[in-house]
């Protein structure tokens, strides 16, 4: 892509010794590749604390009735567990790691534009999940809303909410400053030559994601202030008592985590699209109209958000028309699977673990956006709203759609990171055990759900028993796919194997400098002479 | 500046404690069936042919009068009760609001008692014109009487309820505020306004046709919550409203800036 060369001269970011040694060097340091590894780490410690919870749930769903826990703690548990799972993974998730870690290298730049707001995202951040964490443990027991804080309940309820809204009101102004960042960055730091439809599209779903993390955000974080002042005043915003409207609560709610979900999913689909042309060999197919349907799902998600309340009174006119606007945002996804698709036409693929994981990603991804379907269309709605399969749609989605492309974004651009190769075959397997694992786990709950099993219950119907005993051996098998996984990446980390720069002849910027790459990313600022993928 | 901080929080605070504020029985008011009280008829104009007399005797049709947002209130200029605490109120926030009295909006006080006349109405009108704070055009604030049969029609169609008592009446207070083309547009009930409350609902009556464009921007913050019976911030249009001008910002400052030229090194 570019006609340079970089030497090894400079130390590389991981070798670099700043003011201070240590932790201290790391959580001082205003190096984007550093702040996407403290949030790496930091976010893998919350997911597998989720997983963690995720396990002990499906534990005690093996049967009905009370196994491990009563229906109070099941409640905390869900709760904690959708706190952990979306406001500390999935919605920073892959922009904050491979954003941070990758967007400037991508675009030819040396840091973010704002290296320093940057680490001050990092750090609300960390301080947003330790006042969720605080939440759990003072005050008269842990919140047990569930993840969304639906009104009047949560304005009722004696656990700890307004430390846990508190906690989700900071962890909103860490993704607002993140999108401010990169939006800002891509508008200001492309490399010489490096034109808007010159950039690799995991900038643009980057792009796409910063709007909707600026423009959406706030709307949450002042429904949680509402919440507070309405708990702790007792100003009646949502609360028919005392004069408010808890739909209004469910509009504000969702206005935000509507979109919510897109600001996971883009850069998931951008790390995807940047993998699939890597080891397609070919150039992406419909580089537009990727770019078009990033934006307009940006755009159209904004618009889709009452397609959660359906059955929470809204007028009949409102209610046809999100559902028309819920099939409308399905278009661009489809837009894009089909590109990914069409890429691998006629190519030479190169067979490898990235490449797997985006394989499944798009399996999954499509089962999630079918069934998304049946939510979304008002009929099938009321049979299965708030059931099983509601749980097994959303998960298919964030975790099958985010947390597949995270892993496939971390064992594409594992080597980049930290210039050294895992075990192939371990990473296969892993991979394997996982897929397994993981569609044993929630592709039963869509049988449960439509057989009308409620959701956020400890118990359950003998009749459901058999479906729950598949789901939870299969979050056993995928625990241990995540075990082989994650331990084979830390086998690699630390061992002392040959470092490498780029074992999959990559063409985009990363792929162009040393393994890990110097401080400054680029010993000089490559000039862009055409498009990403050219092969 | 150490006070702005407080007084600008207390600002900002006090609609929003009033957004909360909990509900004078509005089925009562809005009740048909109701005897004595206010039923709104928001909305509708007032008939063109009701004839008053002024202070000089003669016969004028109320809806000639109205060619300015005018606030209309139901008296008895005998009255033991409410009406002297609502026309002293009135007097008194026609002192502090802005607005000029007489220019910007006028009132009519009507009595609805048929056996008072003229006399009694100029009385009246001394005594709350001198109780105005400040210098007003006084053909701003007219008082009227009227016949039982335009009292009636008046008063029906007005929504204002009441009841013969003895040689008293039993009646509710409230303004009634009126756009320039004769359509009942808000009602004040109670006998205390804030200036803020008198003001936005005479906005509201301008239609937008005048004043400056503060206004408009007021009358985008605050709705009329008619459970409270106040106005209100309406928090969520003000703040996404925020959220997406702060957003387009952004946005043109980075399409318009030109970028620094990158230095290659």
């Amino acid at each position: 892509m570019t006609d340079f060369n970089n030497s090894h001269k400079e130390p590389n970011y991981l070798e670099y010794r700043g003011k201070y040694k240590g932790i201290l060097g790391w959580i001082t340091s205003t190096d984007h590749k550093r702040i996407g590894l403290l949030y790496f780490y930091s976010m893998m410690f919350f997911f597998l604390a989720g997983v963690v919870m995720g396990l002990l749930m499906k534990y005690e769903l093996i049967s009905p009735g009370e196994q491990i826990m009563g229906a109070q703690t099941y409640n905390g548990l869900f709760t904690l567990h959708g706190l952990t799972m979306i406001f500390l993974f999935v919605i920073p998730g892959v922009a904050a790691v491979f954003g941070n870690f990758f967007l400037p290298i991508l675009i030819g730049a040396k840091d973010v534009s704002f290296p320093r707001l940057n680490l001050m995202s990092w750090y609300l951040y960390i301080i947003g999940a330790i006042v969720v964490l605080i939440s759990q443990f003072i005050g008269d027991g842990p919140p047990d809303t569930g993840w969304t804080f639906y009104a009047p309940y949560s304005l009722k309820t004696n656990t700890n909410v307004v430390a846990a809204v508190t906690g989700a009101f900071i962890l909103g102004f860490s993704s607002i400053l993140t999108g401010l960042n990169f939006i800002v960055t891509m508008h200001r730091l492309r490399a010489p030559g490096m034109g808007w439809l010159r950039m690799p599209l995991f900038g643009w779903a980057l792009y796409g994601t910063g709007w909707i993390q600026l423009l959406a955000t706030p709307v949450v974080g002042i429904t949680f202030l509402m919440v507070i002042a309405e708990r702790l005043l007792g100003i009646g915003f949502f609360d028919p008592a005392i004069g408010g409207d808890p739909i209004l609560y469910q509009h504000l709610f969702w206005i935000y985590s509507h979109p919510a979900v897109y600001i996971m999913i883009l850069p998931a689909m951008g790390a995807i699209t940047e993998i699939i042309p890597t080891f397609a060999r070919k150039t992406i197919f419909g580089y537009t109209a990727i770019v078009i349907s990033s934006m307009a799902i940006a755009f159209v998600g904004y618009f889709v958000w009452g397609h959660h309340m359906f059955t929470s009174g809204m007028s009949s006119t409102s209610r046809w028309v999100f559902s028309l606007l819920t099939f409308l945002v399905a278009i661009p996804s489809a837009i894009k699977v089909f590109n990914w698709t069409a890429t691998l036409y006629k190519s030479s693929i190169n067979l490898q673990t990235p490449f797997y994981w985006a394989i499944a990603f798009v399996f999954v991804f499509m089962i999630g956006g079918f069934s998304g379907l049946v939510l979304g269309s008002l009929a099938t709605d009321i049979h299965v709203h708030d059931t099983a399969f509601v749980v097994a749609h959303f998960h298919y989605i964030v975790f099958g759609g985010t947390g597949f492309a995270f892993f496939g974004a971390l064992h594409y651009w594992f080597p980049k990171m930290f210039a050294k190769v895992y075990n192939f075959k371990v990473a296969n397997i892993g991979l394997i055990v996982f897929f397994i694992g993981f569609n044993m786990l929630y592709f039963p709950m869509f049988y449960l759900g439509l057989m009308g099993m409620p959701r956020r219950y400890y118990d359950y119907l003998p009749m459901f028993h058999s479906a729950n005993i598949l789901s939870t051996v299969g979050s056993w098998i995928m625990a241990t796919g995540l075990l082989i996984i994650i331990i084979n990446l830390i086998r690699a980390r630390k061992g002392s194997g040959k470092e490498i720069d780029d074992p999959w002849d990559g063409k985009t910027l990363e792929w162009t400098i040393p393994s890990p790459p110097i401080v400054e990313n680029f010993e000089q600022i490559p000039e862009v002479k055409h498009g990403p993928y050219e092969y | 500046m150490k006070r702005f901080i407080p007084i600008s929080l207390i600002t900002f605070l006090i609609p929003l404690m009033m957004q909360g504020q909990t509900i004078k029985a509005t089925q009562d008011i809005k009740s048909p069936e109701l005897e004595i009280g206010i039923v709104e008829h928001l909305d509708e104009y007032i008939p063109d042919d009701l004839m008053l007399i002024d202070t000089t005797g003669q016969a004028v049709n109320l809806k000639q009068l109205i060619d300015k947002p005018t606030v209309l209130m139901w008296v008895y200029y005998r009255c033991p009760g409410i009406c002297s605490p609502l026309m002293t109120s009135v007097a008194e926030v026609i002192g502090k609001t802005d607005l000029i009295l007489g220019k910007d909006f006028q009132v009519i006080t009507i009595s609805f008692d048929a056996r008072e006349g003229s006399d009694l109405a100029i009385r009246k009108r001394e005594n709350y014109l001198n109780l105005i704070g400040k210098p007003v055009d006084e053909s701003g604030w007219m008082f009227y009487t009227a016949d039982s049969a335009n009292i009636a029609r008046g008063t029906e169609a007005t929504g204002f309820r009441f009841k013969k008592a003895g040689n008293d009446f039993m009646h509710s207070a409230a303004l009634i505020m009126i756009s320039p083309d004769g359509k009942i547009t808000r009602y004040l009930q109670g006998t205390y306004f804030l200036p803020f409350e008198f003001k936005m609902a005479l906005i509201e009556t301008s239609q937008g046709k005048s004043g400056p464009t503060i206004y408009k921007v007021l009358q985008f913050c605050y709705t009329y919550d008619p459970a409270g019976q106040q106005y209100v911030l309406n928090v969520t249009k003000v703040a996404g409203s925020l959220i997406l001008i702060i957003a387009l910002i952004v946005f043109l400052i980075l399409v318009l800036k030109p970028r620094k030229k990158t230095t290659t090194n």
